[in-house]
């Protein structure tokens, strides 16, 4: 078995680190250094960047923060703004209200008067007309003494009864 | 039908001596040459035009290099990554030596127990010396666990040494078993087609899927060899 053969072990040592050596020395002064180079570039940009999204995240929050501060200081305006409103609202209403119905009860108080002043016209046309009525009545009954005014008079008392 | 084992034979391409001792530039030495030329070629090349945003080709390469320092992380600690340029050396090695060897004709050197017990002998005397390095006098504590009572020395410190001397035996036969095994199995198979006639295509298929499963088991072995390697480093860094 020419594995077993021990007469080449001089040769494969010497030779063996001879290639060995040198591949050592390219790898470590050409390629490693090439290749490390690169990936902590990379690695530098990426960190690089993250950092600058965590800027910016804390930056986007500050704004965040100043935003809804701002925001309910204008709730608050606004709700306090409101409140007058209403408040001036309903004053106002109250006293439009109250304008209102008292005109209203003048009015009803005037329409109230002319009903009581028609009333008392038709009354007294009612009066005048029972009594030329009655005293035609008793004309024609042959009862010629009666006066109008008695008549007038018992009317005028019988209107009070009722 | 040829020797399988023919395709493991070391044959010199340039006869070498120094000191007396044979060091020729065997067909194994070639592919050891291959292996770094091919592996820094295709890294330069896909390194060429390197971006913010990787192409595929850069992409590649930048996984291979956080697969391994993953690794060594994961197995090693943080400490663990000043080492990570021989870590990373080892896979590639071992795995462009592995792939290499699936080529036709290729010599697999990883499938030799003295390249690749050169290898793991590099690794040891590398974890032994980062070892001294890291606990100078303490590191001999290695072989002697702390809480274990004095009395067991004579037992435990043989037991600990012939443990910490069997790690890169054990890493070398894997690697070495597993790329033998799957060559010698493709040369046989191979073999068939040939005998086979007309059938030889029924070997053939079997073969072409036996080719995809060493392409996985060239690069499973090296990331096993890589593993291993980080974790003895790990031990030679930590207590026990």
């Amino acid at each position: 078995m020419p594995q077993l053969d021990f007469s080449v072990f001089p040769s494969q040592l010497f030779w063996l680190c001879i290639t060995f050596f040198a591949m050592l020395f390219i790898m470590s002064k050409f390629i490693i250094p090439k290749t490390a180079e690169m990936i902590n570039l990379r690695k530098a940009k990426i960190d690089g960047y993250l950092q600058k999204a965590a800027e910016l995240k804390e930056k986007v929050e500050e704004t965040l923060d100043k935003y809804n501060k701002a925001l309910q200081k204008a709730t608050e305006e606004a709700n306090q703004s409101l409140q007058k409103t209403q408040q001036e609202l309903d004053a106002s209403i109250e006293r439009k209200q109250a304008d209102l119905s008292a005109e209203l009860n003048r009015q009803i108080a005037e329409g109230e008067k002319k009903i009581a002043l028609g009333k008392a016209k038709a009354q007294q046309q009612i009066d005048e007309m029972s009594a030329s009525l009655a005293l035609d009545v008793l004309k024609k009954l042959g009862f010629d003494n009666f006066k109008a005014k008695d008549i007038n008079a018992a009317i005028k008392q019988n209107g009070d009864k009722l | 039908m040829s020797n399988p084992m023919e395709q493991f034979v070391i044959k010199p391409i340039i006869p070498l001596e120094i000191g007396g001792v044979d060091v020729s530039f065997t067909n194994s030495s070639l592919f050891m040459v291959l292996a770094v030329a091919v592996s820094t070629l295709v890294f330069a090349l896909c390194l060429r035009k390197r971006s913010l945003v990787p192409n595929a080709a850069q992409s590649a390469v930048e996984s291979i290099y956080e697969f391994v320092q993953n690794l060594l992380k994961e197995n090693v600690g943080a400490e663990g990554l000043k080492y990570f340029p021989f870590i990373f050396t080892v896979f590639l090695f071992v795995a462009f030596g592995n792939l290499l060897g699936l080529f036709p004709y290729a010599f697999t050197f990883t499938s030799h127990l003295t390249a690749v017990g050169s290898l793991s002998l590099i690794a040891l005397l590398f974890n032994v010396l980062i070892g001294i390095k890291k606990k100078k006098i303490g590191w001999l504590g290695t072989f002697m666990p702390r809480g274990i009572p004095f009395a067991l020395a004579p037992l435990i410190v043989p037991i600990e040494m012939i443990s910490f001397l069997s790690k890169p035996f054990s890493l070398t036969v894997r690697l070495v078993a597993n790329m033998t095994v799957g060559h010698i199995m493709l040369k046989i198979i191979a073999g068939f087609v040939i005998a086979l006639g007309v059938f030889g295509v029924v070997p053939l298929l079997f073969n072409s899927c036996i080719v995809c499963f060493e392409i996985f088991i060239a690069l499973l072995q090296a990331f096993i060899y890589t593993v291993l390697s980080c974790i003895y480093l790990g031990d030679a860094l930590h207590e026990h």
